[in-house]
C-alpha cells in the first residue's frame, strides 16, 4: 500500500511538472517590416456649387478638399506625384469647355523638423506637384480644384466626378 | 468617457490604403527560357477600389511589354495578392518601373476621387 502511494505521489509530481513546462513555452510571432510607400486616402474631397458656372473644392464654396497621406519607411527612396484634375472623370454632357485651376499643399508633416523643407522645394510641373520624401514618416497633401464652365454658362444639372491621382515612385 | 470617446475615434476613423513590397524589386532567370522574372505584392485597404492594373516602364515613362496572369486584376478589400511578371531578356536593360495603379469605377456623386499609383524601382549595379 505504502509502495503504490509513493509510486502516486512520483506520478503526480512528474505530471505537474511535464505540464508546468508545456505552460512555459513560448509562440513567437514571426514578421519582416519591407521598406514601402504606402498612399491613404484621408478625405476623397467634395465639390461645392458657390454660383452656377463653377464647382470648387474650397470650403469657402462649400466642399471639401482631397487629402492623401503618404508613408514612407525608408528615407530618401520615394517621390510623389500629386495631380490635381484637369477634366471630369464622370459628368453630363457640357455646353462649353471647363477651365481647371488646382493645386497641392502639404497639409500636416509627422516630423515638422525633418519635412519642413518639403513644401517650399516641391516642383511644380502643370497640375502635378512633386515632392521629395527625404524622412521616414507621414505626408498630408492637400489637393483644391477649381472648374469653371466657359462663357459663365451653368453647369448642368447632374453627378460629376474628377480624379486626384497621388503616385509613389521609388528613386 | 473619454476612453470611450477615443475608441469611437478610432473606431470610426477608417484608414484607406494602398501598398506594394518590394521597393527595389529584383529581376530573376525563370523557368522559361529567354524571359526573366520578378513579382510584387500589392495589398489593398481601400474599400472602394476592387481591381488594380499593373506596368512595366522604361525610365522615360514608355510601357515594355509583360507577361502576366492579368494586366488588370481583382485584389479584394484587406487582402494581399503577389503577381508574378515575366519580362523579355532583350528588355532587362530597359525595364525601370513596376507600377500598380488602382481603377476607380464609376460614381454617382459630386466629387474628386483619388486614385493611387505606387511605382517600384529596378535597380541596376551602382544605382
Amino acid at each position: 500500500m505504502s509502495k503504490t502511494k509513493t509510486f502516486l505521489v512520483a506520478l503526480s509530481i512528474t505530471t505537474m511538472a511535464t505540464a508546468s513546462i508545456g505552460q512555459s513555452n513560448d509562440t513567437p510571432i514571426n514578421g519582416t517590416v519591407q521598406s514601402r510607400c504606402v498612399i491613404q486616402t484621408d478625405t476623397p474631397g467634395t465639390y461645392g456649387n458657390p454660383n452656377a458656372y463653377e464647382l470648387s473644392t474650397k470650403a469657402t464654396a462649400g466642399g471639401d478638399n482631397a487629402v492623401i497621406r503618404v508613408d514612407v519607411t525608408l528615407a530618401n527612396s520615394y517621390y510623389v506625384n500629386i495631380t490635381a484634375p484637369s477634366a471630369f472623370s464622370t459628368s453630363p454632357t457640357l455646353p462649353d469647355t471647363v477651365t481647371w485651376t488646382g493645386d497641392t499643399t502639404v497639409k500636416t508633416l509627422s516630423d515638422a523638423t525633418g519635412m519642413s523643407a518639403y513644401e517650399t522645394n516641391k516642383q511644380e510641373l502643370g497640375m502635378t506637384d512633386k515632392y521629395d520624401l527625404t524622412v521616414t514618416g507621414s505626408t498630408w497633401f492637400e489637393t483644391e480644384s477649381v472648374a469653371t464652365l466657359g462663357g459663365s454658362r451653368a453647369f448642368p444639372g447632374g453627378n460629376y466626378t474628377a480624379v486626384v491621382t497621388a503616385e509613389c515612385i521609388a528613386k | 468617457m473619454l476612453r470611450y470617446v477615443l475608441l469611437l475615434i478610432v473606431m470610426s476613423t477608417s484608414v484607406k490604403a494602398h501598398e506594394m513590397v518590394p521597393t527595389y524589386p529584383k529581376l530573376e532567370p525563370s523557368y522559361m527560357q529567354g524571359l526573366l522574372k520578378t513579382s510584387v505584392t500589392i495589398f489593398n485597404k481601400r474599400p472602394e477600389v476592387e481591381y488594380y492594373e499593373i506596368g512595366v516602364f522604361t525610365k522615360d515613362w514608355e510601357s515594355i511589354p509583360f507577361v502576366s496572369t492579368y494586366r488588370v486584376f481583382p485584389v479584394p478589400y484587406l487582402s494581399t495578392v503577389t503577381v508574378e511578371l515575366f519580362i523579355r531578356n532583350e528588355d532587362k536593360d530597359n525595364t525601370t518601373y513596376i507600377c500598380s495603379k488602382s481603377k476607380l469605377r464609376k460614381s454617382y456623386e459630386t466629387r474628386t476621387a483619388v486614385a493611387s499609383r505606387i511605382c517600384s524601382k529596378v535597380k541596376r549595379r551602382g544605382e
